[in-house]
Parts: C-alpha cells; structure tokens; sequence
C-alpha cells in the first residue's frame, strides 16, 4: 500500500529505479491493496467501463485527467486511450477497474518549460510537473500528478518483470538531450501503433529502456511539434520541428484558424468544460473545451440565444434576451438559397460578436481550432435551415480572407443535431463552389479531424468517381483526363486529388503507363452513395462575387 | 509485381490518365501499385488521432464496404431536439423575405443592454414594483451601465446618479442590490464576457483569453503584387524624407548665417553709435575705401550668398574699420578667438579677481558671439556652448529679422547707466515706462503724465494719463523739469516686481509728492520733452574722455537717435504683435552686448585708473545732470574701448572656458553677499539727492564692482547653458537691463539718487512687455529649473551689478 501510495504528487523527486519498483506491486496484486478512491489520482490509467454503440459494455483502457467530489463522491474525468477525446467523460468509481490500474510514474526529470506541457488529447503522457505542491494554479492543480502511465506497456506486453528490470540502469543515463526527447516521441507514437494495429513492427529491444525515464520528455516532444502543417508522417522530423518551437512560448501563428499551439494542451483544455449547451430546440453535449466566460462553466446548462448566438446564465437570461434580439438569422447577407438551405457570408471584422460566439460554439465541436486570435481575417458561412422561426443555423465554416497556403475552408462544423445527414457534405461542396466562383483551387486547412477526413475524402472520392464516370469515349478512344484537369473542374487541390485516387486505389501502372482503373464495386458503390446523397449544391442559387481582399488595407 | 523491373515514373498531374472501366479493365494483377512511385499522400490530420480506434475502424469499414455502416460510424456525444418550450422561448413567425436577406452594416447595433436579467433579478423587481414602476429593460439598462462602468472597481453610488437617470430611490435600491450581487458574482462581470488578453503578455497561455488581437505584423505574402510597389513608394519616401532633411539644414545654416549678419550689423551700429557716427558720414567714407576689405570681409561673414547680406556687410565692416587699429577687423576679431584666449585663459584663471572680471565678462561676449559663429564658422571658433544655445533660441520664429538697405541704431547707452538709489522711484519707473511726465515744447508746458507714441507717418502722438497730482505737476514749470518724476500712488507696482525687489523695498519709504519734487528739482528726474536734437560727431578719442558724455545733455540728442529712439518705441508701445516682441528681444541681444562690453571695459578701467579719476572729477564738478551726462561719457568710453579690446579677446575665451569648464560656484553665493551690502549702500543714498548721491554710489559702485560684475558673469554663463529660453530670457533682461535701452529713457535723465531702482524698474517695465516672461515667473522658473536656492540670488546680482555698472 505504501508504495502505491508514494508517486503521488508531492511525493517527491524518486530515482527511476525506485518509482518501477514500487510499481511493482499494484500490478501484482492491483485491487487488494487499494482503498478505490483514496489512491485513483491523475494519471492513472485503468479500464473504465463504457457501453459502445452497440450497446454492449467495454472495458477500454482510459486515463484518470481529473477528479472531482461531488458531496462526498467522487468523479473522475476519463479519457478513452486511442479514443477520441470527444468521449472523455466523468465517470463514478464503480466503472473503474481497479485491479488493473496502472500508476503514473512519476516525473522526475525534464520539467516542463513554459508551463506549457501538454499532450495531444490522444496520447497517453500527462503533463508532468516536477514542483506539484508549489505552483500550481487552481485550475491545473488536478493535473499535479506527473504521470506516465508507463503501465500500457506493462499490460501489453508480457514481459513485463524484464523490461522493468531493465529500467533502472537504462534509465540514469539517458540525459535529458534533445535526442532523449526525441527517442520518447518514437516511443510514444510507437506505443500506440502498438495498440491500434500490432501490426506496426516495434524494436522490443528499446522499447522499455526508453519508455520509462523520458514520461516527461516524451510529452514535451509531442508537445513541441509546432505546426499540424509542418508535420510530415515520419517521426523523424518532428527533431527539427522541435528545435524550431521549443522553449518559445511565443503566440500561436497567426494565420489559419486550427490550433498549433502548445497551450492546446494544457490539462484545461483538455477537459470539456461546458456540460451542456442549449440552442434552439437542441440540446447539445459540448465535445470539447470551449473558452466561454469561466463562471459559466459551472452551470449545468449554458443557454445560446439560436439567432445571435450569445451565451446566457439560464433560461430566464434568454428569454429576456429574446426580448430584445430580433435575429432570425444571422447578422449577414445571405448569398445562396436553395429550398430550406441558405448561407450566409459574415465577415468576421465588421460583425464581431456574432463571429465569436459562432467560434465559441463551434469550438465546442472542433478539438484543433483555436480562439487565439481574433475573427478579423475570417469569412463565416453559416448554413441555415429555415422554417417558420426563422433561419436555424445547422453548421458553417470559415475561410480566411486571404489564404496562403490555398486554404479555402478554415474551420467547418457541422452541428451535433445535424450531423450524419448529409450537410457536411453540403458545406463542404458549398466551399468548393466557392472556390469555383473564385477561380481556385482549395483545400481545407490542416489538421483535418477523424470526422472531417471522413467527410472529405467522402466528398473527394464522390466529386472526382462523378467526373471520371461522367466521362464518354470520344471516337471511340479511351476517355483520359489529367489530374490538373480534375483539380480545374472541381477546385479539389491537385494533392487531395491524387490522395483521393490512391485512396480508392484507382491509380495504376499498367503498360508503362499510369491508367485510371474503375472496379464494378467502386462503381456500383459510388452509385448506391449517390443516391443518398439528395442534397447538393446548386450553383445556380448562389449569388457570389469573391472580393480582393489583398486590396483592402486589412480583411 | 515481379514484372516490374524497372522504376515506375513520377505521377505528372498533366499527363492523361486513360480510364478503364468494366470490362475494359486489365487484370489487376497485371497493374503494378504504385505506391512506390506515388508517395502516400499525408491526410492531414494528427498523427495520433489517426490511430484512433474508431477513425480506423470507420476507414477500414469504408474501404471493404464501400459505404458507411451504421454500426462503424464514429460515435460522438449524444445531441437532443427535443426543447419543449421552444416555441414558448421563441415567439412569433419568421416569414422568409423572398429576396436574399441584405444586412445593412450599421443596422447591427442595436441599443439594447447587454445585461439579461435572471430570475433573482426578478424577485428584486417584484419587490421595488410595488412601491414604483420599474421595467425589466429599465432595470436591465441600469445594470448594464453600471457593470460598464466598472472595471475591476466598482462605481460609487454618487458615480452611479449620475450614470443613471432615475429616481434617486430606485437607484439607491438597484445600486445595492447590484453591489451586492456584483460581489458574490464568481465572474469579473455580471454580464459575463469572454477574458481579455493583457497587454503584458501574462495573459498568453491562458486557455480562457480568447480573440486576442493580432498586433504584430502580417507576414509579408510572397505572392503579393503590391509588395514591389509599396517598396518603391518606400523608397520615394525615404528620398524625400531625406531631402527635407538637406533643405532643413539649409535653412538652419541660413538662418545662422542670418543671425552672425544681425550682430555684425549690430556691431557695426554699435560703433557707429559711439563715433557719433549719427550721420553715416563715416560709414560713407568707409564705403569709398571697402573695395580694398571688401574681397577680405565677405568671404569670412557670407556663407550663403544671401544678396542683401552681402550688401549690408559691405557697408558695415568698412565702418568698423575706420574705427580704430583694434577694431579694423570684426571679422578677423572673431577668428581670432579660439587662438589666443587659450593662452590666456590659464593665465587669467589664476589672477585674482580684478584679472578675471573682463574675462568673465568675455564669457557672455562669447556666448552671445555663438550665435553668430556657428557652424559655418566653426572650424574658427569652436563653441562649445553654441549648440544647445542655438537649439534654445529664446526668440524663435519671432526673432528680429533686420531688413536690407535699413540702417539699425544702437541703443543709447546712457538710459542704461541712469544710477538711481531709490528703488522705489525704480518702480515708478516702471508706470513711467508708459507714462512719463512729459512737457510740450510748444507751448511749453508740463501735461502730466503721458505715453509717447510714434504714429503713422511719424507723427509723434501723447497719450495722457490722469493722475491725482496732475494739478500740481501742471504747475511745473517745465524749464525747472529736466527729469522726471511720478508719485508712487499712481503706480500699481508689478507684483513680480517688488517680490523680487523684496530685498529692497521693505526698506523703503515712500516718497510723498514733495519729496518727488523736491527730487525733480534737485535731482533734475527725467522726463519726457521733444527736443531738438544736436549731431554730434565724436570719435573715439572723444570717446575716451569726458567729452561726449558732457556735451550730450538732455537737449542734444542726436537725430539719428532720436529716430532710432523713435521706432525702438513704437515698437514697443504697440501692443500684441510680434514685433513688439521681436523688438524686445532684438534690443535684449543688444543691450546685453553692451552690458558685455561695458563690463569688459569697467575691467579695462580698473587698470587704467587715471580715467577713472578723471570721472569722478568731472561728476563731482559737474551739476546733477551733467552727473548722468558723466555716466554716459564713461559707458560711452566704454563702448568704445570695448571695441578697443575685443581684438584682444584672450581673457573673453579664458572666461568661457572657466565657466563652461567648471562652474564658478562660488561666483554665485558670492554675489548675494555683495549686493547686500551695495543695497543697503543704496538705501542709503536713496533718499539723498544731488552729487553727494552721485559720488557715493560711484564710490559703492567702485568697491562692490570687482565682486560682483564676476559674481554676475559666472552666474550668467552658468545658467546660460541651461537651454532653457526662459531662463536665458530672465537672465538677459536682468542683467542686460542695466544698459537697456529702453525708450523710456531716451530723452529722460536719469537722476543719482536710485540707479538700481531705476535699473530695475526698466527690467521691470522692459519685462513686462515680453508677455510671457515676466519677472517673477522668469525668476521662480529659474528657481523651479535650478532647484538651486541660489539663483535667487541672481536676481540681486542682476541689481546690485546694474548699479555697478553705471559707475
């Protein structure tokens, strides 16, 4: 018990060696020992019960973030490991497996810089914080313990006693240089290829040695990698994207509206915030932290006039508001009307309220977008459904003024109540209309969500097989088409367009050439998802005209 | 797969892509993948939320069936439309306009309070309804301007009535309700607002700032058209920028140049002024002969080839030197400073006082000599102190700016050397200033009190002024009436002026009417009668001794001057304007260079004591009147050999580097000391009329000279420096006043009995008239930029130096 006991925060500073020893004995024997709440701290990793869609119950690994007590009981905010964060939840301690429970390691070595730790939501690192006991402000007091829950590895591989046993003198040795951080960053992301797809050779050699002592460097490093853009797939790269950010706690690019800052991972934003927010009809759970006022975050349901959009304490708030807001749709020119379906163009410098509730909302649902900055450099195109109330609000997205890198689409959300209907597609050939009217070709700004790859690449493959379908033999030649010329009829950038053709595997190297290869069930597959997909854009209905902005002194 | 034994080709996004459909198709095994030869596209999203669990699964169901299934679809947090009271919440229709919606962009702001009321609100409503009528919007509006009025402090309740405009009680109890709401509120605010990012950057980390704004830079886009263009117009920029840049600092050369000119001129005047050169008969003698100094004189004075400079230059340096041997050339004189007063200086830094008073008093010749011999002439003369008391021009845009083909008279110097005791009788001097008893040639008889103005066209006009003595002072006859007398009843005294005077005028006693007339008789006082005006041509032989200062008595003013006189007044005497004040100033500069050079040659006289003797002698022999004639010859004579000694300009230098180099502290206290002494010195004589009077103060002026003139000049130099024009104004106009040549004066004769008083009324007066600087609040700026009890002290070194000087 007493070791159990020990990696709690203010424990102290513990040589490598000593923390794995007195790991030892939870996972021995995990549930005699533990008295279930008094011991369940930050960092904890253990199954938590969760019913999956299917209705059945599942014992997924998950991360204790946060607990609380509520009158005498206590709640633990848990994250779903290689789980969205979306499905982070507070949960009661009769869902927790505590025979398995695995213990943080306690950080010993690399504080954090900047006090800006973070892991992405996904990773199992925590922040870690060396002085716990002395600094820490309220509200990330909860993620005083520094933990890595080096456990993972324990319960996935089965020589577990050997590989803690190596610990101890890999551990002492390993320095804290950028190559040490970069080794935890392999490791991190190994470990979880690990999990996902066993598939994923691992070098079992390393893996424990450099596991364990880097918790800290590891988050750092994961941490440090600057821009979702700068990122490439191999792992190597992230050394220099390291070098070049960090220790800087400068503020977060300006351009683009997705998160690459490290405060993103803080342990506040990591945490939804909001329980539940109201909107017309709806009633919606917030998927992610959302920075509304803080002395809204305790109530238990925040209250959005569905118009404008501000936020209120509680329903009285709103219906007084609603006396005095005489919005049926939101504050900006509509420039397309279909049926129900219009969008509006607001521009995010001259209608700044609306801009930044949409933002708070949307933030809701949007795990990478940042509220950093201002909406200045933004165009909102909010997407409605009308009905006899007025213009309700179903999703939009955002676009800078002027783009850079070719971004025509900033943020895109569809809301939770609409989704799985068709309107993101919606929205996002919306976008690319818009890109048509502009003359360019466009991508959404990176990094693209679970839901927005999905969406996207459905929306790509339907857009390009819809081309390459469409396409008759001309004299009897067989039809051919250049990537250049998809890109030109669709705006899809050049690039999405190529991952999209090696995505269906349409590509093909035949005869010395490269061919285009339509199989039966792509064909038939497209045809069946065709026919769902009713709603489309007319642009017949759009009435657009695209504005120089680099001629305007500034958005 | 095997079949490829050769690498496929990069994928060229223009080259055709035949399409295989169906049957078309080849056998797939025939096909190569290309993954080799096609990196894989990135998908843009994290990498670790990649590998999520249910990412994968959804695209792996996506690539075997083709479609989404229900069940691999990726969960997300349940979302209910199930809000029963909606249509309560949200009353009334919408009807869908069938244009598109146009908002107009100011139609957005809507005066609504931010603040919603809550449901506690609303209990405090009902309760103050049944005692008044209060909406809810009311209540709302009231609120609200409270919370944005306040920032992390509250409103105070009085604050709050005037904020609001409602019934005093109501908002009392709204006031209350909303304190004590604001207090128990987590919230910085009632109406809750997204955090504010802080301008000291605490704020950067903090997950709950949102909207930051974006204050540095855009980033410049590689791709933008209008980067090469707005290079070039910074690149315009720039090159006119830094052609405003030449052009200004022609013109700052320009004007330096201006400057030297005015005081060459005034140099010029000057000695003109002293050779009795009232006619120009010299200056047209010497104009025959410049051709030989002409090619001599102007290269070293021009540097701009202003034309008429030139021409003034030529007519004055052939002027200067007809003068004498020293004074042959001004031009070279002033060349000739930074060579020889080095060698000197050391030397005259060492001798005891006496030795040192001319070259301090050089040091203000110097100073004042910057403003001419700046840059262009500074490989000649280097000038320290010049920089930043050019940069400090107390003058400005209104400074004097002579005219071509206009000929400039040096002030009389015998205004300034008027010795008066009486301090008191000084600050009448002050009303005299403006009103002086005045007598008419035709018929001849006393009016009063009167201001002499010159009209248009010359015409000389009197403003009179009504006093309670009028009566007696008509009876005056004009013929006994050489000076000038006033009562003190009829003068309000500056209150600067007797504040500084402090010293002095507790002492006094206040002369009654009698005693003024009595004073008038005996002491002749000034007052203000058209005279004839005698030429009188002196050279400097006559200068030296007693000569033209006797044959100039009250009658003889010479035409010239009087017309210079004349306009001087006029200048003066017209209120508001600028030239009033580039006057003033002008005759600032002026007097103070006299003041320079009479202090230089009171050094001079102490050597040479036979002259000296030979002053007393004549005052002593000689009537009141001819007493201030006396003072005259003797500042005459010191004028002239002022211009003797300039060529020697050894011990000005040495005095400049003194004072510039370490600061004659002692200089200062020193002089406090002494001038008590001369006051009550002063004092003491005030009241005594006649050539006893005379003499003593020339006696006081002869013992205390050696102490104070240094006093005066180190102090001066010291403050001089200070850049500041206020300062430097104060400064000139206490000391400088001694020799001011205020029009007052002009045909006045100032009696013996209060020089100092005189002296001080005129700096008074003459003070008075630059609107800005008036004594007191020169003086007390002087003090306020010094924080130094001693430059008080100044002001008395300022009087008791005037009396000095005038022995």
């Amino acid at each position: 018990m007493a070791e159990v006991v020990s990696p709690v925060p203010g424990a102290g500073r513990r040589e490598p060696g000593e923390v794995g020893r007195t790991r030892g004995p939870p996972v021995a024997d995990p549930g005699a020992a533990l008295s279930p709440q008094g011991e369940i701290i930050e960092g904890c990793r253990l199954p938590v019960l969760r019913r999956n869609q299917d209705n059945e119950d599942e014992w997924p690994l998950a991360e204790i973030l946060s607990v609380k007590d509520i009158s005498g009981r206590k709640l633990f905010y848990v994250h779903y490991i290689d789980f969205n964060k979306r499905l982070d939840e507070w949960v009661t301690h009769e869902r927790l497996d505590l025979k398995k429970i695995q213990f943080p390691k306690k950080e010993a070595k690399t504080p954090t810089k900047n006090g800006l730790p973070g892991s992405r939501p996904g990773s199992p690192e925590r922040e870690v914080r060396k002085t716990l006991d002395l600094s820490l402000q309220p509200a990330s007091a909860q993620a005083s313990g520094k933990t890595l829950p080096i456990p993972v590895q324990i319960t996935l591989r089965f020589n577990l006693p050997k590989e803690r046993e190596a610990i101890p003198g890999g551990e002492p040795d390993q320095p804290l240089s950028s190559s040490s951080c970069l080794q935890p960053n392999h490791r991190s992301t190994k470990r979880k290829v690990e999990v996902v797809s066993p598939a994923t050779p691992v070098p079992s050699e390393t893996a424990p040695a450099s596991v364990f002592p880097q918790n800290g460097s590891a988050r750092r490093a994961v941490a440090a990698q600057p821009g979702r853009k700068r990122k490439s797939n191999c792992l190597g790269t992230d050394e220099d994207s390291q070098d070049s950010s960090d220790g800087i706690p400068s503020a977060p690019r300006m351009t683009g509206s997705l998160v690459s800052d490290r405060s993103h991972d803080d342990i506040v934003t990591r945490m939804k915030n909001i329980e539940c927010i109201e909107l017309g009809r709806h009633r919606l759970k917030p998927w992610y932290f959302s920075p509304y006022p803080q002395e809204l975050t305790t109530l238990p349901v925040l209250y959005l006039c569905e118009f404008c959009l501000k936020y209120g304490r509680s329903l009285k708030c709103l219906q007084r508001h609603l006396t005095k807001c005489d919005l049926r749709h939101p504050p900006g020119n509509e420039i397309y009307r279909k049926g129900t379906i219009s969008f509006f163009e607001i521009d995010g410098r001259k209608n700044k309220s609306y801009s930044q509730n949409l933002c708070l909302l949307a933030k809701c649902f949007l795990d990478h977008k940042t509220l950093y900055y201002d909406t200045d450099p933004f165009l909102f195109y909010v997407m409605t459904e009308y009905d006899c109330k007025g213009f309700h609000i179903v999703g939009y997205f955002s676009k800078e003024k002027e783009s850079t890198e070719d971004y025509n689409v900033a943020c895109i959300l569809t809301l939770p109540p609409y989704q799985r209907r068709g309107y993101g597609k919606l929205l996002i050939e919306f976008s690319y209309e818009l890109s048509k009217v502009e003359g360019k070709t466009g991508t959404p700004e990176k990094p693209l969500s679970d839901l927005g790859l999905l969406s996207y690449r459905s929306y790509w493959s339907q857009t390009i097989l819809e081309i390459l379908m469409g396409l008759k033999s001309e004299s009897g030649e067989r039809p051919q088409i250049t990537i250049n010329e998809i890109s030109e009829i669709t705006s899809i950038k050049k690039e999405d367009v190529i991952s999209t053709l090696q995505y269906l595997n349409l590509i093909n190297y035949y005869k010395g050439q490269y061919i285009l290869t339509l199989s039966e069930d792509i064909v038939d597959g497209h045809e069946r998802a065709m026919l769902k997909r009713l709603l489309r854009i007319d642009s017949k209905c759009l009435h657009f005209t695209p504005k120089d902005w680099s001629k305007r002194g500034k958005w | 797969m095997s079949k490829l034994s050769f690498r496929a080709r990069a994928l060229d996004a223009a080259k055709p892509l035949p399409i295989y459909r169906g049957k078309d198709m080849p056998d797939l095994n025939d096909c190569v993948s290309i993954n080799r030869a096609v990196p894989q596209m990135p998908t843009g999203m994290e990498k670790e939320e990649e590998s999520e669990h249910h990412l994968q699964r959804a695209i792996s169901a996506q690539q075997v069936f083709r479609e989404k299934k229900e069940s691999m679809v990726i969960p997300v947090p349940e979302a209910e439309s199930n809000v029963n009271y909606y249509n309560r919440l949200y009353k009334g229709e919408f009807k869908q306009p069938k244009q598109f919606i146009h908002i107009q962009p100011f139609n957005l702001d809507n005066e609504q309070p931010d603040y919603d009321m809550d449901s506690e609100d609303e209990t405090l409503l009902n309760r103050l309804n049944r005692k008044m009528e209060i909406k809810p919007l009311q209540f709302e509006i009231m609120i609200d301007r409270l919370e944005k009025a306040s920032s992390n402090q509250l409103v105070t309740l009085q604050e709050a009535k005037l904020l609001l405009n409602e019934d005093d009680y109501l908002i009392k109890a709204v006031y209350d309700y909303w304190v004590r709401k604001r207090k128990n509120c987590r919230g910085p605010s009632l109406i809750p607002q997204i955090k504010q990012e802080k301008r000291d950057g605490s704020t950067n980390n903090d997950p709950y700032v949102a909207f930051r704004r974006r204050t540095e830079k855009m980033q410049t886009r590689k791709n933008r058209k209008n980067d090469e263009a707005s290079y070039e117009k910074m690149l315009k920029l720039r090159r006119e920028f830094s052609r405003a840049i030449t052009i200004l600092e022609m013109i700052k050369r320009r004007e330096k140049t201006k400057r030297e000119l005015l005081h060459l001129t005034l140099e010029v005047v000057e000695k003109r002024y002293h050779l009795g050169d009232y006619g120009g008969e010299i200056l047209n003698e010497v104009k025959i002969n410049r051709s030989d100094k002409e090619l001599y004189a102007t290269p070293a004075t021009l540097h701009n080839g202003n034309h008429h400079k030139v021409q003034e230059c030529k007519t004055k340096h052939p002027h200067h030197l007809s003068l004498k041997e020293e004074a042959s050339d001004v031009v070279r004189q002033k060349k000739k400073y930074p060579k020889k007063p080095k060698a000197e200086a050391l030397i005259t830094s060492q001798q005891p006082t006496p030795e040192t008073l001319p070259v301090i008093n050089k040091s203000d010749i110097k100073q004042y000599d910057f403003h001419s011999s700046d840059e262009d002439e500074f490989p000649q003369v280097p000038s320290p102190v010049s920089e930043p008391e050019e940069e400090n021009d107390p003058d400005g845009p209104c400074a004097f700016r002579r005219r071509a083909g206009c000929q400039y008279y040096a002030p009389r110097l015998d205004q300034a050397n008027h010795s008066f005791e009486n301090s008191e009788l000084a600050d009448l001097d002050k009303l005299r200033y403006r009103h002086c008893l005045t007598t008419l040639t035709v018929p001849r008889r006393c009016i009063g009190f009167a201001r002499r103005r010159i009209g248009r066209g010359g015409r000389v006009i009197m403003d009179r002024i009504s006093t309670e003595h009028d009566p007696v002072l008509k009876q005056i006859d004009p013929e006994m009436l050489n000076g000038f007398s006033s009562s003190s009843q009829t003068i309000d005294f500056s209150s600067n002026f007797t504040r500084t005077n402090a010293s002095n005028k507790h002492c006094e006693n206040r002369l009654s009417l009698s005693e003024i007339l009595s004073n008038i008789r005996s002491c002749r006082l000034q007052c203000f009668q058209p005279r004839l005006l005698n030429l009188q041509d002196s050279d400097s032989e006559e200068c030296t001794s007693r000569k033209s200062g006797q044959t100039v008595n009250n009658k003889r003013v010479s035409a010239a001057s009087v017309a210079l006189l004349n306009t001087s007044k006029n200048g003066i005497s017209v209120t508001g304007g600028i030239t009033e004040e580039q006057f003033q100033t002008h005759q600032q500069q002026l007097v103070q260079m006299q003041r320079q050079q009479l202090a230089q040659l009171q050094q001079k006289q102490q050597s040479q004591h036979s002259s000296q003797q030979t002053h007393p002698k004549a005052q002593g022999s000689s009537t009141s009147d001819c007493m201030s004639k006396t003072l005259d010859s003797a500042s005459a004579h010191f004028a002239a050999s002022a211009v003797v000694s300039a060529p020697v300009p050894s011990r000005g230098e040495v005095a400049k580097e003194q004072n510039t180099g370490h600061n004659n502290i002692n200089g200062v206290v020193q002089p406090s000391g002494t001038s008590k002494t001369l006051y009550s010195t002063n004092m003491a004589l005030s009241s005594s009329p006649g050539i006893s009077a005379v003499q003593l103060v020339r006696t006081v002026g002869h013992t205390t000279t050696n102490h104070l003139i240094p006093a005066l000049c180190t102090s001066s130099p010291q403050t001089l420096p200070m850049n500041n024009s206020c300062l430097t104004n104060a400064v000139h106009l206490n000391n400088v006043s001694v020799v001011s040549p205020v029009n007052v004066h002009i045909n006045t004769r100032t009696s013996a009995p209060s020089p100092t008083a005189l002296k001080l009324a005129t700096v008074a007066a003459s003070m008075d008239r630059v609107p800005k600087v008036t004594p007191s609040s020169a003086i007390s700026s002087i003090a306020r930029e010094n924080h130094e009890p001693e430059r008080l002290g100044l002001n008395g070194i300022a009087e008791t130096t005037v009396a000095m000087e005038v022995t």
